[in-house]
């Protein structure tokens, strides 16, 4: 059988495959089995799944608990439910006990774009990136999202895995090897750094494209663990440019746009811009749609190169 | 791999009998004087405020579980089949900590630094630094629900051990206790007993007209829980309350003991609202003699 070149298709295969592997695997689910793509391991693992219904905030604790007596909880929810109902529990119960919890944020950022700006996860990870003990992924397509799966699982200590609705064709290297706070350089360039996470990789991609056309040399690196993010991991592509623009599905505050200028502010000390969402509440409308309007696109990516080269 | 042959063997967490027991029942009135005048010293060696009300109140009913009850190996912190017991209302960690070194978890020297830079003794319980502390806890609402957690990794592995959590009253105004109440019955989590320090004062004073939690019997009834009270300060009626909680099949259990905030120290006893103080040098030798009046009269009988 083919394998799904989607993120949530690839997490719910792969979630079967790792608790057929290690039956410490627990999943829990806050009534939303369906929409985070959990059946499969429901239907496999019924003795190891447990619906604790429309109770977010039970979701971190049930699952420190789980931790606490050695098993591997994965709990699943809306990134924004997951993160941000029951934030106290998982700042309490699950990192400062260091408990072996996976967070599972799924549709982040604008996935859900028609439900709107209280579905839609903006600050997740500025929230995340706060607190001690956690560890961040944020898979740019389905291989990807693969790997992080049997990391995360393999892993002892608490993981986000933030996950958004993407699909396309495959961006990695055939053997491409994730590997917990190393950046990916996708294609390299003289001109501008691009950084970027998650599904706006594959935007990254179509940017350099766009650029060579003109040609602006852009080095595209993709950035899969927003934490921990060794400054190397950043400066070994930064040496090489004149300038960096950041891109992501996140206020422009406190995501990979604030990680990136952290460490060019103390140790590249050359321009950055980031794209993002600019500090503002979302609307309704398509995923698409809704990425133009805030800045999120090529066009406007484009603009930002510009901008920062004649500087 | 840790060898974990050499664990005692499960005690017998039988109820105490009035007339059989008496010496058992004497020794844990000795234990309880004991935690008492360690809370005391705590506090007055530090020159910290510490919450009188809440830890008095808690005594007997630790005493119990780590002095009869809990199926613990002091040797052995982390041995995966042990009773696991967590202190949901965090603020009482100086009573936990107490038990923990008279079962001898660690060393009486660790109470030196205790709320101190490089303490094993965080001001509330720390799962990571103190050997004995199943779970960190101190936001009041958490420690419930990540027992009912413990509880479902124990019916998952169907394994040996049951889980305590230990509420304060105060607490059962959070929302998320009865978000957990409603999941645990849901899920039968029958190997799990949760007990309420009732002692119907929270940190502010009495409850009763402010954040009231009557009617509290039927609010756990209403959850589907089977429900036990004992008078939290009585050894016998504490160790009915638990035989009781253990046995049910299918339901979680919770246990409603009836408590009196500063129970035993007159002076934070009969304090109206706060009971978060500092105790004077005076203050301090008052309540001393107080406690060796008690002892004389425990020991004869």
């Amino acid at each position: 059988m083919a394998k799904a070149n989607d993120i949530p298709s690839a997490f719910s295969e792969t979630l079967v495959e790792a608790g057929a592997r290690y039956s410490g695997v627990v999943v829990l689910n806050a009534d939303l089995a369906d929409s985070c793509k959990t059946e499969a391991f429901c239907d496999a693992f019924p003795e190891r799944a447990f619906d604790l219904g429309v109770a977010e905030q039970s979701l971190p604790t049930f699952a420190a608990g789980l931790a606490l007596v050695g098993k591997i909880p994965v709990y699943n929810t809306f990134a924004v439910f997951a993160v941000h109902r029951g934030f106290d529990m998982i700042r309490q119960s699950v990192a400062y006990n260091r408990a072996n919890v996976k967070i599972i944020g799924h549709a982040a950022g604008q996935s859900m774009g028609y439900a709107g700006p209280s579905h839609h996860t903006i600050e997740d990870l500025a929230a995340m990136r706060a607190l001690p003990n956690m560890v961040i992924l944020c898979p740019s397509d389905a291989e990807e999202t693969r790997q992080m799966i049997w990391w995360m699982v393999e892993y002892e200590g608490p993981v986000y895995l933030r996950l958004t609705r993407a699909s396309g064709p495959p961006i990695h290297a055939p053997g491409y090897k994730f590997e917990l706070g190393k950046t990916e350089l996708l294609v390299d360039g003289r001109d501008v750094s691009v950084f970027s996470t998650g599904d706006l990789v594959m935007l990254s991609m179509e940017l350099q494209g766009k650029m060579l056309a003109e040609g602006i040399s852009v080095q595209v690196v993709n950035v899969p663990t927003l934490k921990p993010l060794p400054p190397q991991e950043i400066i070994r592509h930064a040496q090489h440019t004149r300038a960096a623009l950041t891109i992501e599905d996140h206020n422009i505050i406190g995501g990979l746009g604030s990680a990136v200028s952290e460490i060019y502010a103390e140790h590249v000390m050359r321009p950055v811009k980031r794209l993002g969402i600019p500090d503002t509440f979302t609307e309704s409308d398509d995923c698409d749609v809704l990425r133009e309007a805030y800045g999120i696109s090529v066009e406007r990516a484009a603009q930002a190169i510009h901008s920062l080269l004649d500087q | 791999m840790t060898d974990y042959k050499n664990i005692p063997d499960m005690p017998l967490k039988t109820p105490l009998d009035p007339l059989k027991d008496q010496l058992a029942i004497r020794d844990l009135q000795l234990a309880a004087l004991a935690i008492r005048r360690k809370i005391l010293y705590m506090g007055h060696r530090n020159r910290i405020k510490l919450h009188y009300g809440a830890l008095l109140s808690m005594v007997e009913l630790v005493t119990t579980l780590y002095m009869h009850w809990l199926n613990i190996a002091p040797e052995f912190p982390d041995w995966p089949d042990r009773d696991r017991f967590v202190l949901s209302k965090g603020h009482g960690a100086p009573a936990l900590y107490i038990a923990l070194w008279m079962r001898g978890f660690f060393p009486e020297s660790n109470f030196d630094g205790f709320r101190r830079l490089h303490s094993i003794l965080q001001g509330h319980p720390d799962h990571l630094k103190t050997p004995g502390v199943d779970c960190s806890s101190g936001s009041l609402g958490q420690g419930m629900p990540v027992s009912c957690g413990m509880a479902l990794g124990a019916k998952v592995d169907d394994a040996p051990y049951r889980v305590y959590a230990y509420m304060s009253d105060g607490e059962c105004n959070e929302g998320s206790i009865w978000e957990a109440a409603q999941i645990a019955s849901n899920l039968g989590l029958d190997r799990l007993t949760v007990i309420v320090d009732w002692n119907r004062k929270s940190s502010y004073g009495f409850m009763e007209g402010r954040n009231d939690i009557e009617p509290l019997c039927d609010k756990w009834l209403a959850f589907n829980w089977e429900v036990f009270e004992c008078d939290g300060h009585d050894f016998v009626s504490i160790s009915r309350a638990l035989f009781e909680a253990d046995a049910v099949q299918g339901r979680p259990s919770v246990v409603l003991a009836h408590t009196v905030k500063g129970k035993g120290i007159p002076y934070v006893e009969f304090y109206e609202t706060k009971a978060h103080i500092l105790l004077t040098q005076e203050k301090y030798e008052e309540c001393l003699t107080h406690l060796d009046q008690i002892e004389e009269k425990i020991i004869n009988g």
